[in-house]
């Protein structure tokens, strides 16, 4: 084989026979050097590509829930309200009563119908005074303890009978509803327990029995407990006395917070 | 020790999930929840309500499945530290709710709260959560086959034409 001047048969350049090798060496160890680099950016791209994209299918996930959850909370602000409501309150006694009181509550509560039982005379005792108005504004904050929705059943079906039979047979419906109240975690009262309540009350009929069984005013129910939350009530019962929250809970307790608020004017 | 962060991973990853599914059926209640805290103007409320169970359902996925463990575990760590001071400053303010933590409306029957628990129970999510970060190597996990070095990582010769030694 033609060989240059200063080649041996193996055609290494003789005389400097390790230079060349050592030339060759540096360019494999540069390549090999360069291949690393160049591999370890091409992972270091890929590392940042499915970094990002994975950054970016989570927020979609995130956005797209957050619609979804919004859509389904969106209460229709023309849910039809039940006649003889204020923006969510059943309001007795005398409009010129000096002090009024606030009760949230739900009908699921216990404590609330321990409040109710323990207070219930003496409210009614204020209002046949004159010495309150009393804001009723019953909310559906507990029906996760509910199997089969009571808290919001039971709102419905107070809404559907001051509706259609006017606010005393609602206060005899309320106390009804106390006095047989289901405990947590269990069946509440049926539908039919509740028509049936309402027609002791005076609120008979089938526009009754249809309200009640189909949730007529379900949209309200929802509207207004979301207001009570938005209103910073977020444990129940919650009762204001002029605005003021009380307290003391007992009936000496409530006797004198309304004769306090009474006695300011 | 990759045993011991195995347990922790996907136990914590399945809180994680339980806490966040549970969550997603009362949008309504996880509403209340996080108004009733009192920490977030209203624009927010949903954005949090609806937000944050998802991501937490995101977060324990990722860790049941071992995938991004590290950023998971952080991210884990980072939502703890914001329950511990949220709970923390409800129970300041004589706030009287329910965590919401794990689903539900945040409202609590009167004189019912246990925050002391409820920051107790978080602290202890956020010392696993923080062994995952300093330790996120576990078994059974799938990040570790998603990671596995590609077939162009193995040098290929840029320059076929340059001579080799011994090639002459």
């Amino acid at each position: 084989m033609p060989q240059g001047p200063d080649q041996n048969s193996t055609g290494r350049t003789s005389g400097r026979p390790g230079k060349k090798a050592a030339a060759q060496q540096r360019i494999a160890e540069r390549r090999a050097a360069e291949h690393a680099a160049a591999a370890a950016a091409a992972r270091k791209r890929r590392t940042i590509i499915s970094a990002v994209t994975a950054a970016v299918v989570v927020i979609i996930i995130i956005v797209v829930v957050i619609v979804v959850q919004t859509r389904r909370t969106s209460t229709a602000n023309d849910a039809a309200s039940p006649a003889n409501t204020t923006d969510g309150a059943f309001v007795v006694g005398e409009p010129d009563a000096p002090v009024t009181v606030q009760l949230y509550e739900d009908f699921l509560c216990p404590a609330c119908g321990q409040f109710e039982a323990a207070n219930g005379d003496t409210l009614r005792q204020l209002v046949d005074d004159g010495t309150i108005q009393l804001q009723y504004q019953p909310v559906a904050f507990l029906n996760r303890f509910s199997p089969d929705q009571y808290s919001t059943r039971a709102m419905n079906a107070v809404a559907v009978v001051a509706d259609e039979a006017g606010l005393d047979a609602f206060v005899k419906v309320h106390d009804e509803l106390y006095a047989q109240q289901p405990a947590e975690n269990t069946p509440g009262l049926s539908d039919d327990q509740l028509i049936a309540i309402a027609a002791d009350a005076g609120a008979t009929g089938d526009s009754v029995a249809a309200g009640i069984r189909d949730l007529r005013f379900g949209g309200w129910t929802e509207r207004v407990t979301d207001q009570a939350s938005k209103d910073d009530v977020s444990s129940t019962p919650t009762v204001l006395i002029n605005g003021n929250p009380l307290t003391d809970r007992s009936p000496a307790g409530l006797t004198a917070a309304v004769q306090a608020a009474a006695k300011k004017g | 020790m990759p045993w011991a962060a195995t347990v922790i991973r996907i136990g914590l990853g399945a809180v994680w999930v339980v806490a966040g599914a549970l969550k997603l059926p009362d949008p309504a209640g996880a509403e209340r929840a996080v108004r009733a805290y009192q920490l977030l103007p209203e624009s927010l409320v949903q954005v949090m309500a609806f937000g944050l169970p998802a991501l937490e359902v995101v977060l324990g996925l990722a860790l049941i499945f071992g995938v991004a463990v590290r950023w998971a575990a952080v991210g884990s760590a980072a939502l703890l530290v914001m329950f511990i001071a949220a709970v923390s400053s409800a129970w300041a303010r004589g706030l009287q709710i329910d965590c919401g933590c794990f689903g539900g409306g945040g409202e609590v029957e009167a004189d019912q709260t246990a925050y002391l628990s409820e920051i107790l129970r978080d602290a202890g999510l956020l010392l696993l959560s923080a062994a995952l970060v300093r330790w996120p190597t576990s078994r059974w996990a799938l990040g570790s086959l998603l990671s596995a070095p590609a077939a162009d990582d193995v040098a290929v010769d840029p320059n076929p034409h340059d001579t080799l030694v011994g090639q002459e």
